[in-house]
């Protein structure tokens, strides 16, 4: 499977929302969106979901154009919400139903997902008596229970403990080895470098930065030098200008070109007592800084 | 139509789960019946509880001049009273009507002239009406018998019967008034309610944000129209209800309700009319909570309800009130009116009052029924593009034009 966004446009009024985005996204592996607030996130995904349609461009799905009909989402939004009053078992139902299926396969769906996510117990309950994490796992059931196609995730760790994320952690790695296409919007980079093969940033409505992740940290300049030592302050007396420590006691020394990094190694570990140096890669969450930061 | 039906199961389910509808569907069917069985109820109270008093009639005392020419008269014209004659003083007489042995007395002076006594005066006492008719009617026979003319003579003369007919060729509004009347309250009530109803729920779905979920697993056409033919049919279930016990408990009860014509009149409303109703009840339920449902998608919170769904309420109102001035002026024809029952947010009253007051051309009624429901889809497609817009828009509710342009802009 392939999904494929081409040229997609969007303005409300004057305001352009949306100024070409493209995107690709395959069976199997799950893609990273990420972006600032407004950058334009949810509206590509209300697009996607023919909420509301493109003011111009191509949603492709397998080459073709996409036929709602046939390819079904599972979205979970970023801003939670089902029914409050009402039974959970009878709300699950409903949105699994609505995504056309029959009412006995939605009743065995919603069964199977309560009782994978732990949540059997609350079968009859109705969704105000439960806590703000259960809630989150009822409503990811309403992105599940009817096998979905592909799987749009918003922000979906949000709000839950590290048990409860481990078990999401282990379902949504179950569907993308289903072959599905995931889709994964967060601001926690550290479970998008879990989840995800390849990102793309969006800011101001634009992608600015897309592929996989372990080739764009492999492009991105290798012009930083990480070093542990216990002489701390005297590498940081010398190399006052280009160096700067980090949170968990490491130093990170800028340099010009990366042609200097075996020059300023020498240095070091001829004059210093140094446990670790190494060339630092840059981690999601500075490349996300990078692009994002002079937002649009 | 998959989605629809399901939405309309759903929201159906809703209704018929809701503690409240179901609290208040039971109550007014236990009120209809209370209301219906009343006059058994008490008649069979009276009957039973106070057998003797109807042997033991309230004494009525004449006294003073004349009390022979005049006693025979009271006699027959007071047939709730035991008229008896007493030759007593006046302090004595007022005496015996103030301890209770007597309930009230007539001294004379002359035929004329006279002093009621009471002790004390019911607002529905008409003793002294019935006592004056009868004195000028005692009095011109002993005026006309002085002038050579017959007491027999006399009182044919006085007492002369007219017999006349009244022929109705179109509607006898003096009937129709009091089912028009309940027929519209009833209209307008369940317009308001169930409206509102559907504006707060659609804005509650807005404000749980259980709408991310629902625009995006369904056809907003399909919601708006599943949400309103929902509580449509909930309202005409509950109304059924109501009514339909009404009716039985009205025919269990028919004879005790015989002498009552404003409920002989309600329940025997031509069947033809009873269609007419339904027609426009639909009619009329439809175009309205369109409005309210669009408006409520407009809400972000359920605070706002109330200031949104003003302008609706607000055009209700009036339609509500030019009705019930021309049902209460007894004048449904006028020019305001005939226009009015074309109008789609005001024909559902104004057509229905029109048929049921007065006779309306075939024409008149297929055009205004043919307008309304070409307006019912246009308002209904207009609902479903703003609730569309609506319930993505978060923040201070958006004013009509700006709803107009995200229309015409999508």
């Amino acid at each position: 499977m392939k999904l494929e966004l081409l040229n997609i446009k969007k303005s409300f009024g004057n305001k352009e929302v949306l100024n070409g985005i493209n995107i690709c996204a395959e069976g199997g592996k799950a893609l990273g969106i990420l972006g600032r607030n407004g950058a334009g996130k949810t509206t590509t995904i209300r697009i996607l979901m023919n909420v509301f349609p493109a003011d111009s461009g191509n949603i492709i799905f397998d080459g073709r154009e996409i036929d709602y009909n046939t390819v079904s989402f599972g979205y979970l939004p970023e801003e939670r919400g089902l029914y409050p009053k009402k039974k959970i078992i009878d709300q699950l139902i409903y949105f699994a139903e609505l995504k056309d299926i029959s009412r006995k396969n939605a009743i065995n769906a919603v069964d199977y997902w309560l009782e994978r996510l732990c949540m059997s117990e609350y079968r009859n309950k109705r969704l105000d008596t439960l806590s703000k994490g259960n809630q989150q796992k009822i409503q990811l059931i309403t992105a599940l229970a009817h096998d979905p196609k592909i799987i749009i995730l918003d922000e979906p760790f949000s709000g839950l403990d590290p048990v409860n994320a481990l078990l999401l952690k282990e379902v949504i790695k179950e569907e993308i080895a289903k072959g599905k296409i995931v889709l994964f919007s967060s601001h926690q980079m550290n479970y998008i470098e879990e989840f995800c093969d390849s990102i793309a940033i969006m800011n101001g409505g634009r992608i600015t930065l897309s592929g996989d992740i372990s080739s764009i940290k492999r492009n991105y300049p290798r012009n930083k030098l990480c070093v542990k030592s216990s002489q701390y302050s005297q590498i940081m007396d010398e190399y006052g200008q280009i160096c700067s420590a980090e949170d968990n006691g490491s130093l990170i020394l800028h340099m010009d070109s990366p042609d200097k990094k075996m020059e300023i190694m020498k240095n070091i570990t001829e004059k210093f007592d140094v446990d670790e140096i190494k060339i630092a890669e840059p981690t999601l969450n500075d490349i996300f800084v990078e692009y994002t930061g002079n937002q649009i | 139509m998959k989605q629809f039906t399901k939405i309309l199961r759903f929201e159906l389910k809703n209704y018929f789960s809701n503690k409240i509808f179901i609290g208040v569907t039971i109550f007014l069917i236990i009120a209809i019946i209370g209301v219906m069985f009343f006059p058994r109820i008490s008649e069979s109270l009276s009957s039973s509880d106070n057998p003797p008093q109807t042997d033991e009639l309230p004494i009525m005392i004449v006294s003073g001049n004349n009390v022979d020419f005049i006693n025979e008269g009271f006699t027959n014209s007071f047939p709730d009273y035991n008229v008896v004659i007493i030759d007593e003083s006046i302090e004595e007489i007022k005496e015996r009507v103030y301890s209770g042995s007597a309930s009230c007395a007539f001294v004379f002076e002359s035929i004329t002239k006279y002093t009621y006594f009471v002790n004390n005066l019911s607002m529905y006492d008409q003793n002294t009406y019935v006592a004056d008719e009868i004195l000028q009617e005692l009095y011109r026979i002993s005026a006309m018998t002085e002038n050579g003319i017959s007491p027999d003579d006399a009182s044919e003369i006085l007492s002369v019967q007219i017999t006349s007919q009244t022929e109705i060729l179109g509607k006898d509004q003096i009937e129709n008034y009091f089912y028009t009347y309940i027929m519209i309250f009833a209209l307008y009530m369940v317009i308001i309610l169930y409206g509102q109803m559907i504006a707060t729920n659609v804005a509650t779905e807005k404000s749980s944000r259980a709408m991310e979920l629902l625009i995006t697993s369904a056809n907003p056409v399909s919601m708006m129209f599943g949400k309103v033919i929902a509580s449509c049919t909930a309202g005409f279930i509950q109304i059924a209800g109501v009514f339909g016990t009404a009716l039985i408990a009205f025919n269990m009860n028919k004879e005790y309700w015989s002498d009552n014509e404003l409920i002989n009149s309600i329940f025997n409303m031509p069947a033809y009319l009873f269609v007419y109703m339904l027609v426009f009840f639909v009619l009329g339920f439809f175009i309205y909570a369109f409005m309210y449902g669009a408006i409520g998608s407009t809400a972000s919170k359920l605070e706002d309800i109330n200031t949104s769904v003003m302008p609706v309420t607000l055009i209700f109102v009036i339609a509500f009130m030019i009705v019930m001035m021309s049902i209460i002026s007894n004048d449904v024809d006028t020019s305001l009116m005939k226009i009015c029952s074309f109008i789609p947010f005001t024909s559902p009253m104004a057509m229905f009052t029109r048929l049921a007051m007065s006779s309306v051309p075939a024409f008149e009624i297929v055009v205004s029924i043919v307008l309304l429901m070409v307006s019912v889809l246009l308002i209904g497609y207009i609902a479903a593009k703003i609730y569309r817009i609506g319930v993505l828009l978060y923040g201070a509710p958006p004013k009509i034009s700006s709803i107009l342009k995200a229309i015409k802009n999508k």
